[in-house]
């Protein structure tokens, strides 16, 4: 079994982008192993990086791929003879060319084939044709370009390590040919170090002050984190997106323990902590009481032995919370409700005026909203008004990622009811897939309002995404209200997407005729989308299958969808959806549901007519209280009768009334499982239904 | 370390870059915003011709003034600008050894490049790089540059400013901006406190609006008549003017946001055309800084 080890050495590569160029890396080597042959491609690769080197080591490797038999298809038989059965020029080509002879040609099918032997290729050869593409091909974020400028890439590439089994195997990356050398840390030893191995690598490179492997980085990291914060009476803050950070940001980890002035800890937790966060990539250290005035900074040094980076990041730290109390003070003199007027002069965006235009929009839909949900409105409309006035803060022209919780912030501080503050604070929520939700009722309604405002003016003005063009971030809105909506929809905020689409194209003032379908079926593609995610992971057919039944409730959606989910598997659902599907095919076009009694002409259609009252009423209130499992299977005992029926009765007989009148019936006997779905779109192999 | 002065620190890293084949470059005598806007840069990373120099460069932002009182932010402060064109493949080693060179010993302190991109709506110019951080305090900004005017470059230039006074403030162990020395036992407070209190009262307070915006539309006027002239040297200073203009307008609070995106596109059209008659006038002339590294 064969080894193989890659090291591209570049210069600092953002940390935020390493692991989706891993991940990629990861399953390109896949495929590479596959080609190559080895039993359990995922098994043997092991794919790391730092902030400067992309790394891979693949081990259990075949030598080369084993031989096989091929089969190589020539020209069709026709043409491979002439009228008096001679091989024609096309046939001996052909032969020649695979080096086979006439007798070699297989007897089956309508085109000359014959066996040919493939020696298979040298495990080396592979990588080294496919390890280029894999890193040349890498597609990221932003590319740039550096020195002559011939080459587009993360960051410039300075040196390739590509050893097979202990030797140099050569290879060419963006003009840098390969080698067996690379270099230690940057400023603790920036020695050139040779390997041979890639055990020889990892011992040599901890001796340049490099860890290789980014969980190892992160382990000594995390112990010493506890370490630090113990000595400050406290515990490191739990945030997995700093850890994330960090694992990239240094080759040699070491960790520190600052100290901002106690002054700042009066600012609001979420300046604080956004900034030290955010900004500082710095881990707060919290203890029973809270937020503490000490913090961890990363650095990439195992100490700091004079306090170096101690007395930077405090630096740093309290000379940006001096700034933010500055911003404090300053904000806290004018109240929110005095800031409306600025919002006028504030644009949301040209076609669609300023923010004090959008707050009268969110303001009138969060009203409606409540009529229809037949509640107070005072609380929505007081958080509507005020949830944009922090847009015109200090606070958040500094810092715009605290949009809405600045606000909501000063809500609270100027005594607002807790309702109203928290709706502001919570109302561009939720910001993606695995965000929370407004916290209360009140909440929902402005970030409902809020966001159906957003999509439906940038239909209105056309500006509807693209592409992977999304500039006005619709699909995140969008996703989120249909988020909320399945969360709530059902007691709390009974309202469907058509109706808020409604309130908002009126609060518009209108809008052209395609803005509505265009902006349903916008959202039909976000609720399938959600709908797909591992959060609820239905397959596709079911979701298509219940959204054609309607979706105006989101959560009565997902019961629905439940309920085929669990129908699907059971062995009476193959009547299901044979009687679905003969009904569909057989009453096309046809409508109506109302059946002349008196036109009923053989037993078997009375029969099936009287059962479909009973078992339809019954359905009927099934359906009502959402226990749609018990319906489909209501439905389910309805298939003997129907096949009864269409073994007695014709159904397309010459006299229009009677055969409209047995398609009329038949619809009423489809009615009542068409409210839960459209079961012919579930697609089933059928063999799996076998006893 | 000893006593680490402004100027001993301007003195430290004009030699370093000197020693390393840059020319020493003087500040531009008009008021920019950034080492960026110098000619030095903008004009010389466009084309073919190889570039290597270093300057400082007072950059004057009236959004940025405190009146002084303010101990980091300042209307107007210094940078230390180094332009390498091709960007060599050692150039982060080279910096480095500049942090070195100004007495840093760097296996004592956190040395870190962490993505930072920039970006000039104003010149139409975008680059690529990182901010510099020395024990978690942004030192330098350093930036490959992709594009300027509009054009994609090629070569690419490295680009590398030093924030002057947060590198001294830092080293000399100073909380105030104003209590850093500058040299010869001046203080950087009693030199400069004075402006800054003055020009933030200026430009936030004082500065005559009508007269401004007048001065913009004349100075933009001049600059497209000296690109009609084909002067695009002439025509790029009073464009740097409109610049400066804008920028006084916009900390006067006199720019509504619509105009915001009118003036900066205005600005933008002239340093895009200027960009491109420079690279004409260039080529018209053989491109003469190619021909004079190949005779050196």
């Amino acid at each position: 079994m064969a080894e193989y080890f890659f090291e591209l050495l570049t210069e600092e590569i953002p940390a935020s982008m390493l692991d989706a160029a891993l991940a990629t890396i990861h399953s390109a080597l896949e495929k590479t192993i596959a080609e190559i042959g080895a039993a359990k491609p995922a098994a043997g690769i092991h794919v790391t990086a730092t902030p400067r080197r992309l790394i891979f080591f693949l081990s259990n490797l075949p030598e080369k791929q084993s031989d096989r038999e091929e089969i190589v298809k020539g020209p069709p038989k026709k043409a491979a003879y002439d009228a008096e059965g001679k091989p024609t020029k096309a046939l001996d080509g052909f032969l020649k060319k695979n080096n086979a002879s006439i007798d070699d040609v297989l007897a089956d099918g309508d085109y000359i084939q014959v066996k040919r032997n493939v020696t298979g290729r040298a495990a080396k050869d592979i990588l080294a044709e496919r390890v280029p593409q894999i890193i040349e091909g890498l597609r990221w974020p932003k590319m740039m370009r550096w020195g002559a400028g011939e080459h587009s890439y993360i960051r410039p590439i300075h040196s390739v390590i590509s050893v097979f089994d202990g030797a140099h195997l050569p290879i060419r990356i963006f003009g840098v040919d390969s080698g067996t050398t690379t270099v230690g840390h940057r400023t603790l030893a920036p020695q050139q170090i040779s390997v041979t191995s890639y055990n020889d690598y990892l011992t040599k490179l901890e001796l340049g002050r490099v860890i290789i492997d980014a969980v190892r980085r992160r382990h000594v990291m995390a112990e010493r984190a506890l370490v630090l914060a113990k000595q400050a009476q406290g515990t490191p803050s739990d945030d997995a997106t700093i850890w994330a950070q960090w694992q990239y940001l240094t080759e040699y980890p070491g960790l520190v323990r600052a100290e901002f002035r106690d002054e700042y800890l009066a600012l609001p937790e979420e300046v604080l902590v956004t900034v030290m966060r955010v900004h500082q990539k710095q881990l707060p250290i919290r203890n029973a009481k809270g937020l503490t005035n000490s913090f961890i900074a990363v650095l990439d040094n195992e100490a700091d032995p004079d306090g170096n980076a101690a007395y930077g990041n405090s630096f740093v730290t309290n000379a940006r919370f001096a700034d933010a109390k500055f911003f404090y003070d300053v904000d806290r003199k004018v109240p929110l409700a005095d800031r409306i007027d600025q919002l006028s002069h504030l644009q949301f965006h040209e076609k669609l005026g300023n923010y004090a235009d959008k707050t009268l929009r969110i303001e009138q839909i969060a009203i409606d909203i409540c009529a229809t949900l037949n509640c107070d409105s005072t609380e929505a409309r007081k958080a509507a008004n005020l949830c944009k006035t922090d847009l015109v803060t200090e606070m958040v022209k500094e810092f715009t990622e605290l949009q809405g919780k600045v606000g909501g912030i000063y809500a609270r501080e100027e005594g607002l009811p807790e309702n109203v503050w928290q709706a502001i604070y919570d109302h561009y929520l939720p910001a993606n897939l695995d965000d929370t939700l407004p916290r209360s009722v009140t909440g929902a309604i402005v970030s409902l309002a809020d966001k159906i405002d957003t999509l439906v003016g940038f239909f209105k003005i056309g500006a509807k995404p693209t592409g992977s063009k999304d500039p006005f971030a619709l699909r995140r809105a969008a996703q989120g209200i249909v988020q909320i909506l399945l969360n709530r929809d059902k007691r709390e905020v009974k309202i469907g997407i058509e109706q808020l689409v409604d309130f908002g194209i009126a609060r518009h003032g209108g809008a052209p005729e395609n803005v509505k379908p265009d902006l349903l079926a916008f959202f039909a593609e976000r609720v399938r989308t959600l709908l797909e995610t591992s959060a609820y992971n239905f397959a596709y057919d079911e979701i298509a299958a219940a959204m054609e039944a309607g979706w105006s409730s989101l959560t009565d959606l997902v019961n629905r969808i439940d309920a085929l989910k669990v129908m699907r598997d059971e062995t009476n659902f193959l009547s299901i959806l044979d009687s679905a599907k003969r009904i569909a095919n057989i009453t096309a076009g046809h409508d109506s549901t109302s059946v002349n009694l008196g036109k009923l002409e053989n037993e078997a259609e009375r029969r099936l007519n009287e059962l479909a009252d009973a078992v339809g009423d019954q359905i009927q209130e099934l359906i009502s209280g959402r226990h749609y499992i018990d319906a489909l299977r209501s439905f389910a005992a309805l298939a003997p009768e129907l096949e009864k029926f269409f073994d007695d009765v014709m159904v397309n007989v010459d006299d229009e009334a009677v055969r409209k009148n047995r398609m009329s019936l038949l619809r009423k006997v489809g009615s009542s499982v068409a409210k839960i779905a459209d079961v012919t779109k579930i697609v089933v192999d059928r063999s799996e239904y076998r006893e | 370390m000893s006593r680490l002065s402004f100027q001993s620190l301007i003195l430290s890293l004009q030699k370093f870059w000197a020693d390393r084949g840059c020319m020493l470059e003087t500040p531009m005598d008009l008021e920019v915003g950034a080492g960026t806007m110098h000619p030095s840069t903008f004009l010389r990373v466009l084309g073919p011709e190889p570039w290597n120099a270093g300057y400082v460069q007072p950059s004057r932002r009236p959004a940025d003034g405190r009146y002084g009182d303010n101990p980091f932010r300042l209307g107007k402060h210094y940078q230390f600008q180094v332009i390498l064109k091709p960007s060599p493949l050692n150039v982060q080693e080279l910096y480095l050894d500049s942090l070195r060179a100004i007495g840093l010993d760097l296996t004592r302190h956190d040395i870190r490049f962490e993505e930072d991109n920039w970006e000039s709506p104003t010149l139409g110019a975008w680059g690529v790089g990182w901010q510099i951080l020395l024990d978690g305090m942004e030192i330098t900004q350093f930036t490959y540059f992709q594009q300027a005017g509009g054009i994609d470059l090629a070569p690419i230039s490295a680009e590398i400013t030093y924030g002057l006074e947060r590198l001294t403030m830092f080293l000399s162990r100073q909380s105030s901006v104003f209590d850093i020395e500058w040299g010869g036992g001046f203080g950087y407070g009693p030199v400069r406190q004075q402006d800054e209190r003055e020009f933030s009262k200026y430009y936030f307070e004082v500065a005559d609006i009508k007269l401004h915006w007048d001065l913009l539309n004349a100075y933009e006027k001049e600059a497209k008549h000296c690109l009609d002239e084909k002067l695009v040297l002439p025509a790029y200073e009073w464009t740097l003017k409109c610049s400066h203009m804008f920028n006084t307008l916009d900390a006067r609070g006199a720019v509504s946001v619509t105009e915001r995106v009118a003036v900066i596109k205005r600005v933008r059209d002239l340093a895009v055309r200027c960009a491109a008659q420079y690279l004409e006038s260039r080529e018209e002339l053989g491109f003469p800084l190619l021909k004079q590294v190949s005779n050196g």
